[in-house]
């Protein structure tokens, strides 16, 4: 749960966020369909699902993944298309919590 | 020094039979663990492991071969697994070592039995099974058969009543081939939708456009010099088809379980305690080999799903290796689209249907049913256009949290599972701060020390503090935004962003109400013999590990991405500058005016797909040398002007 603080309207705290434990065990279930990355609008690279899913919590971040994820903006349009209800959105955030962390930028 | 080689290829400390997602993810895992054992995967298949949901995708070439492979080409070689393309026939498992095709031993310290399951397929003395296009799906050589035929066929028999023959029903519906479908019974998935439930899933297949014919099973297969020309029905009925596709359902692969010296009981499946050991000591089964416990109902089952597979096989490796599992099997779940529909069933809905409190609900083109006992959830069905949150709900059941005030939410389909367990963890760490109770784990209490640090500032510090996130967030405001990220250092980040942190959080309390859950269930026909006679526990007096949730924080801005560019706080602002959307619009001359479906038009990234022909349809897949849309342009264009 990531709180971004105080949204324009008022004081309402905007979720963006899932905890690891939980991103962890949905990139367990993900079933490699694709109809995530075929729904992504930011999507330029020939990224396949298996490396994105292995890059995602751990070891290197290869650079197709990498510039993947600064283009990704969080629209959210690979959430509905999931057949399982995993939210890819939450897991590009790890991802690009990764990311920073490993000073990619 | 031959010897010594012929020693070590001849026999292993794990032994793998199968290389499907629960073999290799066993294998993964377990080299993981124990980086200094050797691992061997023996196997039929002569192709890698690859996605099998995803099969359906490739085969109507939404996806190309590349992209069905579940680990990165070369894993096993990396990983140091030896993989063995053999057929395994015999366990003798007094001496521990199985017997491979052509009478070759092979030793094992510890065997993994990860077979997999075989297609039900037609009844074998049903005429004319073996014209040229009956097609029973289940392996990848199937799919790529049915991607080759399905550019020259216009209509087409399914056969067979699960998941698995719907799923392919709308695949062919996406070609634009006529579909007939043949259920032998009335309803749809009886053993895991009611009737509400099923009529509504054919109510929306035949709006598709398929025809549905209910209790109709197919009398034979009639056909014209060898290949398929129609099925006669039971209601005397001859439907015109150029292909039949057969999707009954799949049987455990149990040959070794009969070919083992000692008795290993199996039944529908191997049979296997909450460790996945089987009544042989050192062989453990996984996957859709493997007939688990229901723990709600402690009947066993296998659980042909690829999670229930992926879970097993992290699970074997550690109880092979012998580490303490990281996570329970826990209760079924089986989320999946159905055509324009996504299902998802957690737990047992349809079960004790005199003990349970039943809330069904059918608004907004959807039908959600839930079985609850006193407070707790016990299983939950969903059918409608978006999918729930399908990890959250099993998590809520297999902790036995009181639903009292989330049943109606649960109920409408309205259920945020963020926000209810964020508020659960606020709860609960104000609870931990109020009463002064933490739990003493000895290496817990460092990170414990930062939250409580955190947690323990005086209330107007606090909301000083707040408003000051408040102003970094909104108002790029750079003196702000630096007091911000200076304040969370490189260990809180540390401390949070670990993804496989657990803790026990309110420990007791969830052991506690997991224990009332399964004692208000009744339970049905056990299966305790199992426990009876070979007297192993099937429950494991390991420590229940309770997954607790880790609070994420934003994240330190790194000084060169930071410069020249107004800093937001959003963690997505600093994405390149270069455009994020590259459009690159085909330029085939059908494509605007086309009839095709929806969602062709949608996709956006030509590298899946093949393009669009003159009559709406698209050309089948194997007429391009490469998957990828632009370079067959760019040859055309070329070649053309």
């Amino acid at each position: 749960m990531l709180r971004t603080g105080l949204s324009k309207r008022g004081s309402k705290t905007v979720s963006l966020h899932k905890t690891g434990p939980q991103v962890a065990q949905e990139l367990v279930a993900c079933i490699g369909c694709n109809e995530c990355l075929l729904a992504c609008p930011a999507l330029d690279e020939a990224i396949t699902i298996d490396v994105l899913n292995r890059e995602t919590l751990s070891g290197p971040i290869s650079t197709p993944v990498a510039r993947f994820a600064r283009s990704c903006f969080q629209c959210g349009a690979c959430v509905a298309p999931c057949p399982v209800g995993l939210s890819r959105e939450a897991m590009m955030m790890w991802l690009k919590v990764r990311l920073l962390r490993s000073g990619w930028g | 020094m031959t010897e010594l080689v012929a020693k070590n290829v001849d026999s292993a400390d794990l032994v793998i039979i199968g290389n499907g997602i629960a073999g290799l993810t066993a294998a993964v895992e377990a080299r993981r663990l124990a980086p200094e054992r050797r691992v061997v995967i023996i196997t039929e298949q002569s192709h890698p492991t690859i996605n099998t949901p995803a099969l359906k995708q490739f085969a109507i070439g939404k996806l190309s071969r590349e992209q069905l492979l579940a680990y990165p080409a070369g894993t096993e070689q990396a990983q140091f697994i030896h993989v063995i393309n053999a057929r395994a026939e015999e366990i003798h498992a007094q001496d521990r070592y199985i017997t491979l095709k052509g009478g070759r031993g092979f030793g094992y310290g510890e065997l993994l039995i990860a077979t997999g399951s075989t297609p039900t397929g037609l009844p074998p003395d049903m005429p004319g099974a073996d014209f040229d296009g009956v097609l029973t799906l289940h392996r990848l050589y199937d799919y790529l058969d049915l991607r080759r035929r399905l550019g020259e066929v216009e209509e087409a028999v399914v056969i067979g009543g699960g998941a698995h023959a719907i799923e392919t029903v709308m695949s062919l519906l996406y070609w634009g081939i006529r579909v007939h479908w043949l259920l032998r019974g009335d309803t749809f998935l009886s053993r895991m939708l009611d009737r509400p439930a099923s009529d509504m899933v054919l109510d929306s297949i035949q709006r598709a456009g398929a025809r549905v014919y209910t209790e109709t099973e197919a009398l034979g297969i009639v056909g014209r010099v060898g290949t398929v020309a129609g099925v006669v029905t039971n209601q005397q009925e001859l439907i015109p088809c150029q292909l039949v596709l057969i999707c009954t359902g799949t049987t455990a692969m149990t040959s070794l379980a009969r070919h083992c010296d000692l008795k290993m009981k199996h039944k529908q499946g191997i049979l296997v305690d909450d460790q996945l050991r089987t009544s042989v000591p050192h062989i453990y089964a996984a996957g859709d080999v493997a007939a688990i416990k229901d723990p709600q109902t402690g009947l066993y089952a296998p659980r042909a799903q690829w999670y229930a597979a992926v879970s097993q096989g992290r699970m074997a490796a550690s109880v092979m290796t012998g580490s303490s599992p990281a996570e329970e099997l826990g209760i079924p779940w089986h989320a999946t689209r159905l055509g324009s529909l996504s299902m998802l069933t957690v737990g047992n809905v349809l079960q004790w249907q005199d003990t349970t409190t039943t809330l069904t609900d059918s608004s907004k083109n959807s039908y959600r049913r839930i079985a609850v006992i006193d407070d707790r959830l016990v299983g939950y069905l969903s059918l409608g256009p978006a999918q729930p949150d399908s990890l959250a709900i099993k998590r809520i059941i297999e902790e036995g949290l009181s639903i009292r005030d989330i049943q109606k939410s649960l109920l409408k389909g309205t259920f945020d599972a963020r926000r209810y367990f964020s508020r659960r963890r606020t709860y609960s760490a104000q609870r931990l701060v109020t009463t002064g109770k933490l739990p003493v784990a000895e290496e817990l209490e460092k990170r414990m020390q930062a939250i409580r640090n955190q947690a323990l500032q005086p209330q107007a510090n606090r909301l000083e503090e707040q408003m000051r996130l408040a102003r970094a967030l909104l108002a790029p405001d750079p003196v702000a935004t630096t007091n911000f990220f200076e304040r969370n250092t490189d260990e809180d980040l540390q401390l949070f962003a670990d993804p496989f942190v657990a803790a026990p959080v309110e420990l007791e309390r969830f052991r506690e109400q997991r224990e009332n859950m399964s004692v208000a269930a009744p339970v049905g026909a056990s299966a305790d013999w199992l426990t009876a006679e070979r007297g192993f526990p099937t429950e494991s007096k390991r420590p229940v590990k309770t997954s607790h949730i880790v609070e994420s924080t934003l994240v330190k801005t790194p000084e060169t991405a930071r410069a020249g560019r107004s800093p937001s706080g959003s963690l997505w602002s600093y994405s390149s500058p270069l455009p994020a959307v590259k459009v690159n619009k085909p330029e085939t001359p059908g494509a605007a005016t086309s009839s095709v479906p929806d969602t062709q038009q949608r996709g956006r990234k030509g590298q899946f797909k093949a393009p669009l022909q003159k009559n709406g349809k698209q050309r089948p897949f194997d007429a391009y040398p490469s998957s990828s849309l632009w370079s067959y342009n760019e040859k055309k264009r070329m070649k053309g002007h």
